[in-house]
């Protein structure tokens, strides 16, 4: 009950309340209402597993980044025996920012404000004039270390969360993993990241994007129309390659694969069944994938992970909270398919404003020329100046805004359209599958996982 | 009373040469036609007037914008990030940037368009080894106006500029936008800097 009564808002609201299970609508209120956003930071960023960046960013011992973890600075470190550690970058002095550097290399890291230390995996060396002993004789030196968040690496991924009872992990990711490790999992050395990432900032509130990120596929027709009217994908029919299958999980993760037959007119072959996989791979590889790596992928993943992986790769989706994936092709005029991987994540700055963090990657082993034209074409197409998402984020302070008014609040924002297609008999993976057209099964699914998270107690 | 770090003249400037060896000075016909060049590049970018800004690109034009990332002073030229970039572009990359909004109705991000004010101060001019190409430094102030939105979302920048003569004007064949924000204000690049 206790906990009930922490999730209802000051004017008697519930979380019930706006969002309503039996007809999948949420009142648009929900998207940048202040009081929810504090709980959010606190229900939502402090609870589940939260991604920060990619290993490849910190390689060698010393090295770190800074990143933001919800709404914490946090301090991402390289230690001698090669793990990686995440900690608050908060003095547990006077609350100064310890580090305040993107990235670098450093043993100790000393806060520039009375000088107290740490080493790079948090502990506390001292403060000046040692014998003084400025941190006193209450709290003994093992207490006065940075605060250390719980990580994982996930394909190289740095994840972490503040919540160390809560789930691993693995049971986070749930059955979803089985389709992530088609992404992340696939090759023998993973992915890179290929620079440091794009940052900018959109006044909007993060959950517009993050709900988006959970395969809205109806978006793409309309705010995306370009791609079909100038870019001519799908020779202008954007609608063909929406018929796939959309895989997700109460957790509010989200991919969908679409079937690369349905994409490029040269992969028609793929529905005959007779061609193998080398022969599919040197027609249209998976984006990111090169013919080359096909033992890698026999090695990395089964069978049938690796028969989806190539006739219907996952392209674009989200991880819970406020991830989106994308592993996509870029068809170029000249018929050349250009293949990107990009992650995002979506960080809240208040109820009205997110930070649009934008890393590009590569596998590890794939040919430098096609790093730098994956590079390229990505930040062509996805991120600040991307083609495709400066459409969305010019979208997405409009809906913020509209949160506001006395009578749009009450408007509610609608997840009506249901997948009634049974799945494929012989759809090969876990998770809830939904066959077909794009629905709104996946973008529910995630507001069902904040509703879950936002009632749970603290 | 005397000091050591005394006022220079006027004449101390002008000969550290050192500072500035290939400087095309201020007020000279070479300095002015490029500042002119860059006043109406501007001009013609704020009133969207892209097809007679894409027609004074040369078809080798390199145009990039670096990631900038917070470092300390001793490490500063590490705050240019030139791997990934918000820009990253080539002549017929641009063409297709400004083809998406000038042939369709629906690159959203523009349509309705921005009211910009793009500001051109700090012009130094250097000249090259080639006689037809300037190297051109400029501060740009941009200000974006969207919807109703009552406060200017603003940009600021250096530009790096390679200029090259055609005919009675210039053509841009290369330009590297060091933008001062390591976090952009802006929520999208869909218009040009």
């Amino acid at each position: 009950m206790l906990d009930r009564t922490r999730t209802t808002l000051s004017d008697g609201t519930t979380i019930d309340d706006l969002i309503n299970v039996q007809t999948r609508e949420v009142q648009l209120r929900t998207i940048s209402d202040p009081e929810l956003y504090d709980i959010e930071m606190r229900k939502v960023f402090g609870k589940t597993w939260l991604l920060l960046g990619h290993e490849s960013e910190i390689p060698n011992s010393g090295d770190f980044i800074t990143r933001l973890m919800g709404s914490d600075p946090v301090l991402i470190t390289r230690q001698k025996d090669d793990s990686i550690k995440v900690m608050l970058n908060v003095c547990p002095h006077r609350g100064m920012r310890v580090c305040t550097s993107d990235a670098g290399n450093a043993k100790v890291h000393t806060c520039i404000y009375h000088g107290w230390a740490f080493k790079n995996d948090g502990d506390f060396i001292g403060a000046p004039v040692a014998g003084e002993q400025m941190h006193g004789a209450i709290l003994p030196k093992e207490k006065l270390g940075l605060t250390q968040a719980r990580t994982h690496l996930y394909g190289g991924l740095i994840f972490a969360t503040w919540n160390f009872e809560g789930p691993s992990f693995d049971e986070f990711l749930g059955e979803m993993k089985w389709y992530y490790d088609m992404l992340f999992q696939r090759t023998d050395k993973g992915l890179e990241v290929l620079g440091p990432p794009q940052r900018f900032t959109i006044k909007a509130n993060w959950k517009t994007a993050c709900e988006q990120s959970a395969a809205d596929g109806f978006h793409t027709l309309t705010l995306h129309r370009w791609l079909g009217e100038f870019a001519k994908f799908g020779d202008g029919d954007l609608t063909t390659s929406m018929y796939g299958t959309e895989v997700g999980s109460l957790q509010g993760h989200a991919l969908r694969c679409m079937p690369v037959a349905n994409k490029f007119k040269q992969a028609a072959g793929f529905r005959d069944g007779n061609l193998t996989l080398e022969e599919k791979l040197a027609i249209v590889p998976p984006p990111g994938i090169t013919k080359e790596m096909l033992p890698e992928l026999i090695r990395n993943l089964t069978p049938e992970q690796l028969g989806l992986l190539v006739d219907s790769p996952p392209q674009v989706g989200g991880m819970f909270p406020n991830v989106l994936i994308a592993f996509i092709y870029v068809p170029q005029p000249d018929g050349e398919i250009i293949g990107l991987t990009s992650l995002h994540t979506y960080i809240p700055k208040g109820p009205d404003e997110l930070e649009f963090c934008n890393y590009i990657l590569a596998e590890k082993d794939a040919p430098e020329e096609h790093k730098q034209k994956a590079l390229q074409f990505a930040v062509r197409m996805l991120g600040t100046s991307g083609m495709v998402e400066q459409d969305d984020s010019d979208t997405w302070p409009h809906i913020t805004q509209t949160a506001k008014g006395a009578a749009a609040r009450n408007v509610t924002m609608k997840y009506q359209a249901v997948c009634t297609t049974p799945p494929r008999p012989d759809w090969p993976g876990p998770a809830l599958v939904y066959e077909g057209f794009t629905k709104d099964d996946t973008q529910w699914n995630w507001w069902l996982a904040y509703r879950n998270l936002m009632n749970a107690a603290l | 009373m005397t000091t050591n770090t005394a006022i220079s003249t006027d004449a101390d400037v002008a000969s550290d040469v050192a500072f500035r060896p290939n400087r095309v000075p201020l007020g000279s016909p070479a300095y002015n036609q490029i500042a002119e060049f860059l006043y109406e590049e501007a001009w013609l970018l704020d009133e969207i007037r892209l097809a007679d800004w894409v027609a004074r690109l040369d078809t080798d034009l390199r145009y990039t914008c670096p990631v900038r990332q917070t470092r300390p002073l001793h490490q500063h030229a590490a705050s240019i990030v030139r791997t990934v970039m918000h820009f990253d572009e080539t002549y017929a990359s641009i063409r297709g940037r400004v083809g998406r909004i000038t042939d369709t109705r629906s690159a959203w991000a523009e349509d309705p368009p921005s009211r910009t004010r793009r500001l051109i101060t700090n012009i130094l001019v250097e000249s090259t080894d080639n006689p037809d190409e300037f190297e051109v430094q400029s501060y740009l102030l941009c200000s974006r106006s969207r919807f109703e939105e009552t406060n200017l979302l603003f940009l600021s920048c250096v530009r790096h500029d390679l200029l090259r003569r055609h005919g009675a004007s210039f053509k841009l064949a290369r330009r590297e936008i060091i933008v001062d924000q390591t976090v952009l204000g802006f929520p999208n690049l869909a218009i040009f800097l």
